[in-house]
């Protein structure tokens, strides 16, 4: 009898590559289609922003840094979102801030997956001190609330959106590497590692070879759901100032320079908000969807 | 394991982190504008001479760094927290003395509601699991855990004060009590209100907790949902339920003794992070509803670059999370025998 490592190793043998297979299955799951939609809207967006600001294009109705009508302005046809304080076209400002969020929730996940994916494997593949390091120090990371945390080495960095991308990097990895370690150990005893170590393969290869490609779903999952929880932390210190250059707009600080204006302008703040909520419940309903779609497969 | 070594084990885990943790402010105090004593006395005081002779002397900054860190930690066990800028430079130890009370009144109203709403949510998900009941539920917490605290307190605001005119905001206590408070006995408003017969001080202070705390449960329930509503669908199918309904108990007593109760266990582990969620919550909505406490007082830390506020509040929020922690490890070990034997 085939068990599922093998019949996965002739599928993959085959050319049905589990990335067409992941797709095929979205599709079937219809929270996950939904999630998808949303997010490609947002990344879509985000790049079309992105290149336009490279190229010196502007493709916001209005120049999101300048008065382009009334100050105030309720949501309107010609100011979709109304206009800010200053008069400002708050549809432009929020699709200007896009790119911003889009690239540290990337630059952050990625970097906390690949290096919280290399360490936790490594750790449970080395054991010993490593092992036991690694635990103690995540243990001092999970101590911390993320966003404190990230408020206290943003400080100390200095302002600036690399030191934010940094700061957050530098939080963002130990859940991984646990999640990482875990996962590893639970196929550490399969025979298909024990005959690797008795073909006499040094650790990095069969980490390489084999953890990582059987834990890295589980992993891509994880940094899916997690997404979400970068914009969140990243807006909350943009909420405060961090990382912000004025008049360069960011979400959380177009929520916090109109938090003044509930009574008398409730869209200034609302609108900003909504649309970091809208952002996080995208990625929490992709990541949801995908991990349905990759357990029912 | 007996329960006494599992409690030991987990009092020196939980030292061990706060050492830690000791040690991230310390290096952080270091690479804050290139001289730790900013980090006591914030960038303002650093620029003065004499502070800058005193606190260099009282940390040692003249010795090597591990010399350093000891009498870090030594002046962190001493009270020696340094001073607060953004306070009139008083000591911050007094500052947090000051305002943490605040902020465990807040917390605390906050769990029991969250714990509340998350349960209530979580029994009626698992009841009507996938029927319509349980798809709402799931967009309603997937929409709560979603939002930032920040928008939910003005969502809130918006609500309850401007269109309801039901309950105060931007105060911790109503402004014609306020020039007479209570006199300290436990250091909580709220509780020495009520032991020294302030009625009036009481209500005053309850009803400004109920918005803020309500804005932090309803961003952090969702986890509580979440979690009970898969463990009590993964108790009802176990074995013992099958033997209660074998027994002939009536569905209500199988639902809430026999699978409420043991469903409830995983949910204990999940306080810790409920914990940080609500903390973090507390920086934005003490902010929005004028709490004097950590939060507001990490914000104002870090609008005038006030560096001992800022690692000192990072420090007891730690602190906070750590005992939390413990706590929910030891309340395990006391909910679940398995522990206990393991």
């Amino acid at each position: 009898m085939q068990t599922v490592d093998e019949v996965e190793r002739v599928e993959s043998a085959r050319g049905i590559s589990r990335p067409r297979e992941t797709l095929r299955l979205i599709r079937k799951n219809k929270g996950a289609l939904v999630g998808v939609s949303m997010v490609l809207i947002f990344l879509g967006v985000a790049l079309a922003q992105a290149i336009a600001t490279a190229i010196g294009v502007q493709i916001t109705p209005y120049n999101p840094l300048q008065l382009s009508g009334l100050l105030y302005s309720p949501p309107t046809l010609a100011h979709y979102f109304g206009t800010d304080q200053f008069g400002r076209d708050v549809f432009s400002r929020v699709i200007t801030a896009l790119p911003n969020d889009a690239e540290i929730s990337f630059a952050v996940i990625a970097v906390a997956l690949a290096v919280g994916t290399l360490v936790g494997s490594f750790a449970a593949f080395r054991g010993g001190i490593l092992e036991e390091a690694l635990m103690r120090v995540t243990d001092i990371f999970f101590a911390i609330p993320a966003l404190i945390l990230a408020i206290a080495i943003a400080v100390a960095l200095g302002n600036g959106l690399l030191n934010i991308n940094f700061a957050l990097m530098i939080i963002w990895w130990p859940p991984y590497a646990r999640l990482a370690r875990g996962e590893a150990l639970k196929i550490s005893h399969q025979n298909y590692i024990e005959a690797s170590k008795l073909a006499g393969f040094g650790a990095t290869k069969i980490i390489f070879k084999h953890v990582i490609p059987n834990i890295i779903q589980t992993m891509i999952v994880y940094a899916t759901l997690d997404i979400g929880t970068v914009v969140l932390v990243y807006s909350g210190l943009s909420y405060f100032g961090i990382g912000v250059a004025p008049p360069h707009p960011e979400l959380g600080f177009m929520v916090s320079s109109t938090t003044g204006f509930i009574l008398t302008y409730p869209w200034l703040p609302l609108i900003p908000g909504l649309i970091i909520a809208l952002l996080v419940v995208s990625y929490s309903i992709f990541g949801d969807g995908l991990r349905d779609a990759l357990e029912a497969g | 394991m007996n329960i006494f070594r599992y409690i030991a084990r987990r009092l020196l885990l939980a030292i061990f982190v706060l050492l830690g943790v000791s040690f991230i402010t310390f290096i952080l105090a270091h690479s804050v504008g290139g001289n730790p004593v900013c980090a006591w006395v914030g960038a303002r005081g650093c620029a003065d001479p004499t502070r800058v002779a005193y606190y260099t002397n009282l940390f040692h900054l003249n010795a090597p760094i591990y010399v350093q860190y000891y009498y870090y930690v030594v002046g962190l066990l001493q009270g020696n927290w340094g001073v607060s800028p953004s306070e009139n430079f008083s000591p911050v130890i007094s500052v947090i003395a000051a305002r943490l009370p605040y902020t465990l009144e807040m917390a605390f109203f906050a769990i029991v509601e969250s714990i509340l709403i998350g349960v209530l949510f979580g029994v009626l998900a698992s009841l009507y699991h996938h029927r319509p009941m349980d798809r709402s539920i799931r967009s309603i917490y997937l929409a709560g855990y979603s939002t930032p605290a920040y928008l939910m307190a003005i969502i809130l605001l918006i609500v309850f004060v401007y269109y309801l005119h039901l309950l105060p905001s931007g105060e911790a206590v109503s402004s014609t009590l306020a020039t007479s408070p209570p006199n300290t006995i436990t250091g909580f408003p709220i509780l020495d209100s009520l032991l020294g017969g302030k009625f009036a001080y009481f209500t005053s202070s309850v009803e400004s907790m109920v918005l803020p705390s309500l804005a932090l449960s309803l961003t952090t329930f969702g986890v509580v949902t979440r979690v009970l509503r898969s463990s009590m669908l993964d108790t009802l199918h176990s074995n013992y339920i099958r033997t209660a309904r074998a027994k002939g108990l009536d569905e209500r007593s199988v639902f809430f003794k026999h699978g409420l109760r043991n469903a409830m266990i995983p949910v204990v582990t999940l306080s810790s992070l409920i914990v940080t969620w609500l903390i973090t919550g507390t920086v934005f909505v003490e902010t929005i509803f004028g709490i004097p406490g950590l939060g507001q007082y990490l914000v104002n830390a870090l609008l005038l670059s006030d560096y001992p506020g800022i690692l000192a509040t990072t420090l007891i929020f730690a602190i906070i999370v750590v005992s939390a922690n413990l706590a929910a490890d030891l309340l395990y070990a006391v909910v679940d025998p398995q522990i206990r034997l393991g």
